[in-house]
C-alpha cells in the first residue's frame, strides 16, 4: 500500500489561517489503513483545528468527510453539491489523492494533510517499512523476492557493493544489505547460479527517467 | 410406603462456608453460580481474609486489594449467596446431604437492614484503637469497618473500646447517624440453618514472632513483621506508601527479612514450612525497591523455595535485574545498635565465618499456624486433626475429612499461595456439587421479570434522583439546590431527593416514581456506579424498563469528597456531572442481552490422573463427558508411579480410577485421539478428532473444555545417563527398588535439579525434592545400612512435606549444596562409578561412590504445540499452558468455556493434580449447570460499509477477537467480546461502535459539560 505519514499540524495550520470553513476529508484506504488519514484521524485533526481556532477567538467551521477513495472519480463526485463552500479543503489521502482533487474542484484550494512516504508493507502496527519504488520493470523472479531497487541504497543490479560487512549496509549499521538477503535466500532456495548471472543494464525508461508514467490497458477500457 | 418415604435420604441443595477469605469466597461464587444457595458465616465483621491487606502480588504487580475487590462485589451482590459476618457456627448434627447447624450472631450495635454503610458514624467517633488491619501501625474507631472497601460496608462497635459501653455516656454515632441504624440493645441472635455440606476455610494464624525474643519483635521498634510491612507498602497504608521505619520514621536503605520465623523450626516453633513465605519475601524486596530505589534489600534464608510456576524466574529477575541479595544464613540474633535504632544481625555465612551486619530495618517473615482453638473448632464439625492440628485430609482427595459431607479448603487445609488457594476453593465447590448434584437449583433464587416496556414510540422522559448519602454529600453538597436543577433540564419529568438513595425503601420509592411519572430514562446522582450500579439496573428492570437507560453521575467521590473545602464549587460540579448524564441518557437506546444455549456435554482433553478425575467429577453430577487420550491407554505418568511420599498406593489408586471411568455410563473415553479442529464459543464448540487405530473422524459438540494434557519427567542427557546403567531417573529408582529392591545398594547418589532450574528450563519441577526424599526413606526403610548422598540447590520440601525431609536428615540421609556453575562430576571410566562435588564448610571437593546416582529429572509439559495452536491457547515458554491470570483464574484459560487442569498447568504432585482437576469441574460446571448463557449487551460491533480491513482490530483487541471474514471485512463475535472497547477506540476507519458508549453518547457528555462554555 501506499505509506503516509501525519504531517506536523502547524504546518496545516498555516495552511488555513485565515479560512472560514474548511473540509477535512478523509480516504477510507491506504491512508486509513496506516493510520494517518481514516475517518479518525480526521476527526481528530478537525477536533484540533476547532480548538486551536477557539483559542484564536476565530470562528471557522470545520466540516468533516471520508470517502472510500480520493483516486477514483466517483468518489470524488460524492463531494460534488458541497466542495463549493469551502475556502479550503485538507485532504488526508496520499499525494495522489490530493492531487486528484485539485484537478476536480478548481475553485478551491486543497492542501495536503499528510506526507506521502512510500510503497511498503505494515511489519507491525506502528511500523511501516518500504518494499518498492515502482520501477516498472520487475526484477524480483531472479533476486529471490528481495528488491535491490528499493531496498539496496545504491539500486545497484549486481551487488553487494563493498559497504556490505556484517550483512549490515555502510549507511546505517541498522539496515540490512539487500544484496546479503538475496544471497541467502538464493542460498537457502538452492538457487544461487541465479546470483551467479550477470544482471544486464537496467531499462530505467520505465521508471521515472522516462517522465510521469501511465498504463493503457485497452482491453479494459470501454 | 411409609417406610420407603421415611428412609429416603433428604439432598439439600445448600451448602455453608464457614470463612471469609479469598478461597471460600472462590467456594462461594462456584457454588452459587451453578444452582446452590450458599450460606457464609464469617466470624470478622468482614469477608476479605489475608489478601486484603497485601499490598502488591508477584509477578504481574496488581495492586491485591483492586483484585480481590471485585470478587467481594460479586459475593455482596450473589442473589444466591447469603453473608453471615461476626457470625461462629456453635453446633452440627445430621448427615451428608442434610446438616443442622447451628450459628450465633455476635451483637453488631448496628442493625444492617437500616445502615447505608455512609460512615459518618466512624468519622465521628471520638475514641481511637489500635487497627488490626494496619497490624497496630495506625488506629482505628471504636465503631468501624475493617477495612474501607469491607463488604459488608455496615459498622460494628467494638464494645471493649465504646466510650459509651465502658463509661455510661457518648453515643455520637447515635447522634450522626441519620439512618437510625445504633442499636445499644442488640444481644446477637442464634438460627438454625439447614444445608446439605459444609466447607470449612477458617484460614491459618500467623505465627507471633514475639515469642522469639532473640529477633527483638516487640523489643526493637525498627524490627517488623512480613504483614507489617505489606502494610508500609500499601499506598492506603498506615505511611501512604512511602517506605519508613515505625521506629523514627526514617526511610531505610539496608533492609534485612529474616526467612522461616516460627517456620521449619521443630525446636522453638512449628517445624513445617509456611510455603509462602520465600516468594512475598522477594516481591517485597522488589516492591520496595521500586518505591525507593536506595533501599537495598538482603534476604537470608535457609533454602529458597521458589516451587510454583514460573516463580524461579521472578526470583532470578529478583537477583539479576533488581539486585536482590540473597545470603544463606540462619539469624541467631537480632540486637539494636545503640543511638542510631539501626539493627545488627549476627550470622554464619555459607563458609561457617561468624559476621555482624548492620541494617536500618528488619522484616521478619513469619509464617503460618493452625488458630489457637484448632482443636475445639474440629471437635464442632466432628473432622480429626493431624499431629500438626492441621485437618486430617486422604492424599487422593486433599478436600476431603474424615466425616463424610464436611469438606476443608485453602490455608486452613495446609499452607499454600493465593492461585493455590483459589484453586482448591473451586476444589472443594466440585467435591460438595458431586455430593449434592441432585439437589441442585432446588433452594435458589430465581430473577422473576416483568415483561420490558415498549418505549420506541415514547418521548425522553427523564428521572433524576438525587442522592445525600446521609451526610456524606449533603454536608457539603447542596443537595436540594441540584435536585432544582435537573428538574429544569431537557427532557426531565421528574427530579428528586433521597437520603439513602440506594436503601432499599428508596428503590421502592423509585419504582412507584417510574410508574406514576411513566418515566424511561433514569439518572442517579450519588457514588460510584462500580459498586452501586448494578442495583438501580435491577431496580429498573424489575419495572420493565430495559436496564441500560441508566446513568449514574458521581457527585460523591468526585464533588463532596474532593472538593469538601469548597462546599460552592462542589455545587455547581454536581450540577454540571448531572447534565451530563441526562445527555447521555437521552441518546441511549434500548440494548437486548443475548441468551446462547449451552451444550451440556465436556470434553476433557487428557487421559492422565487430571483428566480423569476431572471426567469423573463431571459425570458423577450427570453430565455426559467425552474423555480423549492420544495413547493407547489411560493413566498417563502416574501409572509409573508406586506410592505418594505418604505411602498411598498410587498404582491401585490409578486402576480403580481408570475402571470407574471406562465403566461410567455418562463418560465415553476415546483413545488414541488427535484434536484436528475446533471452532465455537463458551457454551458452544465443536471439535473434530481423528480416533485411532482406524483413524475415522469425528465431530463432538461440546459446551466447555478441560485441558488435562500433562507433563512427563525430563529425559537427561547429563551425568552419564543413558551411557551407565547405574544412573537413572527417581521414577526409574522407584521401579528399580520395586523390582529389585536395596540389598545390593551400599551408597547411593542423588543429583537434584536435573533439567529444572538452568538457561534451558528455568523453572522448577517441584516435585522432585519430594521424590528424592521419598525414594531415599525408602531404602532406607529396605535397607537401613544403605548410605544415602543428596546433592541439591534448595531442598523445597514445602508446606507439611518439612516432615518428610526432616526424617530424611534424621536417618543419616547426608545432604550437601551444590551451585549451577559447579554441577557435580560423574565418572565411571575405572568400573566404579564416582561422583565428585565440592563441600563449602570444608573447602575441598568430595567423592564418592555410588551403587545408584538417581538423578532428579525435572517435568517437562507434553507436546501440545499443535492442539494449543487449533485451540488458539497460550503456552509459557517451557509449554505449559497459560491460565487467564496467574492469582485469581488458576483454572480459567482466556478463552472462556476452557479450563486446564493438572501438570498441563505446570509441574505439581498427584494430590495438587487432582485438586485442581476437581477445580476444573467445578469450573465448568458454572457453564454446564446453566440451560442458557445471558451474554452482556455491551460488545463491539463492525459497520462492514465503513470497514477498511485495516487489522487494527485483529491486532489490538486482548482477547483475540476480530477476525477478517469471508466478505474481507472485520466481524466481531458478541459471545467472545469482553466489550473492553479497545478496537472501537483504536479503530482508523471509525468503524467499530461499542454498544452503549457509542461516540455520540460520550461526545453528548463533553458537549453538556462544555455548553455555555465555548
Amino acid at each position: 500500500m501506499i505509506v503516509a505519514d501525519k504531517k506536523p499540524v502547524e504546518e496545516i495550520i498555516d495552511y488555513v489561517t485565515d479560512c472560514k470553513n474548511i473540509l477535512v476529508l478523509g480516504c477510507n484506504e491506504c491512508v486509513t489503513v496506516c493510520e494517518a488519514g481514516g475517518k479518525k484521524e480526521v476527526e481528530v485533526l478537525a477536533s484540533t483545528l476547532r480548538m486551536c481556532f477557539l483559542n484564536q477567538g476565530t470562528e471557522v467551521s470545520i466540516d468533516e468527510i471520508t470517502l472510500e477513495r480520493q483516486c477514483d472519480h466517483e468518489y470524488l463526485e460524492e463531494i460534488r453539491d458541497v466542495a463549493d463552500r469551502y475556502d479550503a479543503i485538507i485532504s488526508l489521502a496520499c499525494g495522489v489523492g490530493v492531487q486528484f482533487m485539485a484537478e476536480k474542484y478548481h475553485s478551491v484550494p486543497i492542501y495536503p494533510g499528510v506526507n506521502t512516504c512510500f510503497l511498503g508493507a505494515t511489519e507491525k502496527r506502528g511500523l511501516w517499512t518500504e518494499r518498492c519504488q515502482a520501477c516498472g520493470n520487475c526484477m524480483l523472479a531472479i533476486t529471490g523476492g528481495i528488491c535491490p531497487v528499493s531496498r539496496c541504497a545504491k539500486r545497484i543490479l549486481n551487488g553487494p557493493c563493498g559497504g556490505s560487512s556484517n550483512g549490515k549496509c555502510e549507511i546505517n549499521k541498522d539496515l540490512d544489505c539487500a544484496w546479503q538477503l538475496i544471497i541467502d535466500r538464493l542460498k537457502a532456495l538452492d538457487r544461487l547460479e541465479d546470483y551467479e548471472k550477470i544482471c544486464s543494464i537496467k531499462d530505467w525508461s520505465t521508471d521515472r527517467a522516462g517522465g510521469p508514467r501511465k498504463v493503457v490497458r485497452e482491453d479494459v477500457q470501454s | 410406603m411409609t417406610e420407603n418415604a421415611s428412609t429416603k435420604k433428604i439432598m439439600r441443595g445448600a451448602v455453608m462456608v464457614v470463612g471469609g477469605g479469598i478461597g471460600a469466597m472462590q467456594a462461594c461464587l462456584d457454588l452459587a453460580d451453578s444452582g446452590f444457595k450458599v450460606h457464609m458465616v464469617q466470624k470478622d465483621s468482614s469477608i476479605g481474609g489475608t489478601m486484603v491487606m497485601l499490598d502488591k502480588t508477584f509477578p504481574t504487580g496488581d495492586c491485591s486489594m483492586c483484585m480481590i475487590s471485585p470478587k467481594m462485589v460479586d459475593v455482596g451482590k450473589h442473589r444466591n449467596i447469603d453473608m453471615h459476618t461476626l457470625a461462629e457456627v456453635v453446633s452440627v448434627s445430621g448427615e451428608p446431604g442434610d446438616f443442622t447447624v447451628k450459628v450465633r450472631l455476635k451483637p453488631r450495635y448496628v442493625d444492617p437492614e437500616k445502615c447505608t454503610g455512609c460512615g459518618t458514624c466512624e468519622e465521628k467517633c471520638p475514641k481511637k484503637v489500635d487497627s488490626e488491619f494496619e497490624q497496630g501501625l495506625s488506629v482505628r474507631k471504636a465503631i468501624f469497618s475493617l477495612f474501607p472497601q469491607a463488604l459488608p460496608n455496615t459498622r460494628a462497635i467494638d464494645r471493649q473500646n465504646c466510650i459509651y459501653f465502658q463509661k455510661g455516656r457518648c453515643k455520637v454515632c447515635e447522634k450522626v447517624c441519620k439512618a437510625d441504624a445504633i442499636n445499644w440493645e442488640d444481644t446477637g441472635e442464634e438460627f438454625e440453618l439447614n444445608v446439605g455440606a459444609i466447607i470449612l476455610s477458617p484460614g491459618l494464624n500467623r505465627y507471633d514472632p514475639e515469642v522469639r525474643q532473640e529477633l527483638g519483635f516487640g523489643r526493637w521498634p525498627n524490627v517488623v513483621t512480613s504483614i507489617q510491612f505489606e502494610r508500609i507498602l500499601s499506598a492506603s497504608g498506615p505511611y501512604q506508601g512511602t517506605v519508613m521505619r515505625p521506629g523514627d520514621k526514617k526511610h531505610p536503605e539496608k533492609i534485612a527479612w529474616i526467612q522461616c520465623v516460627g517456620s521449619r523450626d521443630s525446636n522453638n516453633a512449628n517445624p513445617w514450612c509456611s510455603s509462602v513465605c520465600c516468594m512475598y519475601a522477594t516481591k517485597q524486596a522488589v516492591v520496595a525497591k521500586e518505591h525507593d530505589s536506595s533501599i537495598d534489600p538482603t534476604i537470608f534464608y535457609m533454602d529458597i523455595r521458589a516451587f510454583g510456576k514460573d516463580f524461579d524466574k521472578y526470583v532470578n529477575r529478583a537477583k539479576d535485574v533488581h539486585k536482590i541479595r540473597y545470603q544463606r544464613a540462619m539469624i541467631s540474633a537480632v540486637r539494636e545498635e545503640p543511638g542510631t535504632s539501626n539493627l545488627i544481625l549476627r550470622y554464619a555465612d555459607e563458609f561457617g565465618e561468624l559476621k555482624d551486619e548492620i541494617f536500618d530495618m528488619v522484616v521478619l517473615s513469619i509464617g503460618f499456624e493452625p488458630h489457637a482453638d484448632a482443636e475445639e473448632f474440629a471437635k464442632i464439625f466432628g473432622i480429626a486433626l493431624n499431629d500438626h492440628r492441621f485437618p486430617a485430609t486422604p492424599p487422593f482427595n486433599p478436600v476431603e475429612t474424615t466425616r463424610p459431607g464436611v469438606y476443608v479448603t485453602g490455608i486452613y487445609q495446609g499452607p499454600k499461595d493465593i492461585p493455590e488457594t483459589v484453586m482448591q476453593g473451586s476444589a472443594v465447590a466440585g467435591t460438595t456439587m458431586a455430593l449434592l448434584s441432585e439437589a441442585r437449583g432446588t433452594e435458589v433464587v430465581v430473577k422473576e421479570l416483568p415483561p420490558q416496556r415498549e418505549i420506541a414510540d415514547e418521548e425522553i422522559r427523564i428521572g433524576v434522583f438525587v442522592c445525600h448519602c446521609g451526610i456524606n454529600i449533603a454536608s457539603v453538597v447542596d443537595v436540594a439546590a441540584v435536585k432544582e436543577y435537573a428538574g429544569t433540564l431537557p427532557h426531565v419529568v421528574y427530579s428528586g431527593q433521597n437520603l439513602f438513595t440506594c436503601a432499599q425503601d428508596s428503590m421502592n420509592k423509585i419504582k412507584d416514581i417510574i410508574q406514576e411519572h411513566g418515566i424511561n430514562r433514569l439518572v442517579v446522582a450519588a457514588c460510584s456506579p462500580k459498586t452501586h450500579e448494578p442495583a438501580f439496573m435491577d431496580t429498573m428492570e424489575s419495572c420493565g424498563i430495559n436496564k441500560y437507560l441508566f446513568e449514574m453521575a458521581n457527585i460523591r467521590n468526585q464533588c463532596s469528597w474532593t472538593h469538601s473545602k469548597e462546599p460552592d464549587k462542589a455545587t455547581e460540579k454536581s450540577k454540571e456531572l448531572v447534565r451530563m448524564a441526562v445527555a447521555r441518557v437521552a441518546k441511549l437506546t434500548p440494548l437486548q442481552e443475548k441468551k446462547i444455549p449451552v451444550i451440556q456435554r465436556a470434553l476433557v482433553v487428557g487421559g492422565g490422573i487430571a483428566g480423569i478425575n476431572a471426567a469423573l467429577g463431571l459425570a458423577d453430577q450427570g453430565f455426559e463427558v467425552i474423555l480423549l487420550e492420544k495413547e493407547e491407554s489411560l493413566g498417563g505418568l502416574a501409572t509409573r508411579i508406586n506410592t505418594t511420599i505418604e505411602g498411598a498406593d498410587v498404582k491401585s489408586y490409578v486402576n480403580d480410577q481408570i475402571e470407574k471411568v471406562t465403566s461410567h455410563p455418562n463418560i465415553q473415553v476415546l483413545t488414541q485421539a488427535l484434536i484436528v479442529g475446533f471452532s465455537g464459543f463458551k457454551g458452544n464448540f465443536t471439535t473434530e478428532v481423528l480416533v485411532g487405530p482406524g483413524m475415522y473422524e469425528r465431530k463432538i459438540d461440546h459446551g466447555v473444555v478441560i485441558l488435562a494434557t500433562g507433563a512427563t519427567e525430563y529425559r537427561p542427557d547429563e551425568f552419564l545417563y543413558g551411557r551407565d546403567d547405574r544412573v537413572m531417573t527417581q521414577i526409574e529408582l522407584s521401579e528399580h527398588l520395586q523390582e529389585k529392591g536395596a540389598e545390593s545398594l551400599n551408597q547411593v547418589v542423588m543429583i537434584q535439579c536435573v533439567g529444572s532450574r538452568n538457561d534451558e528450563n528455568p523453572n522448577c519441577s517441584r516435585v522432585c525434592c519430594q521424590a528424592a526424599i521419598k525414594n531415599a526413606l525408602k531404602i532406607k526403610q529396605m535397607n537401613p545400612k544403605t548410605k544415602i548422598i543428596i546433592l541439591y540447590r534448595d531442598m523445597r520440601t514445602y508446606g507439611l512435606l518439612e516432615d518428610y525431609y526432616a526424617e530424611a536428615r534424621n536417618k543419616g540421609i547426608l545432604f550437601f549444596t551444590y551451585e549451577l556453575e559447579n554441577p557435580p562430576e560423574v565418572n565411571s571410566s575405572e568400573g566404579d562409578l564416582t561422583i565428585t562435588f565440592k563441600d563449602r564448610v570444608l573447602g575441598r571437593s568430595l567423592k564418592a561412590k555410588a551403587d545408584v546416582l538417581a538423578l532428579s529429572a525435572g517435568m517437562v509439559a507434553e507436546d501440545t504445540e499443535e492442539l494449543s495452536s487449533i485451540l488458539k491457547l497460550a503456552r509459557t515458554a517451557e509449554g505449559f499452558f497459560m491460565e487467564a491470570h496467574v492469582k485469581l483464574r488458576p483454572v480459567d484459560m482466556a478463552t472462556e468455556g476452557i479450563f486446564v487442569c493438572g501438570t498441563a498447568h505446570s509441574p505439581k504432585l498427584i494430590s495438587e493434580s487432582i485438586s485442581q482437576s476437581l477445580a476444573a469441574t467445578a469450573r465448568a460446571t458454572t457453564f454446564l449447570s446453566q440451560s442458557h448463557l445471558t451474554l452482556s449487551a455491551v460488545t463491539a460491533r463492525v459497520d462492514p460499509e465503513k470497514c477498511a480491513s485495516c487489522l487494527i482490530c485483529v491486532r489490538s483487541c486482548p482477547y483475540e477477537v476480530p477476525k477478517i471474514n469471508a466478505e474481507g471485512v472485520s466481524e466481531i463475535d458478541e459471545a467472545l467480546c469482553h466489550g473492553c472497547g479497545v478496537c472501537a477506540a483504536e479503530c482508523p476507519a471509525k468503524a467499530i461502535d461499542l454498544n452503549w458508549y457509542e461516540d455520540d453518547q460520550i461526545m453528548c457528555k463533553v458537549d453538556a459539560l462544555l455548553e455555555g462554555a465555548l
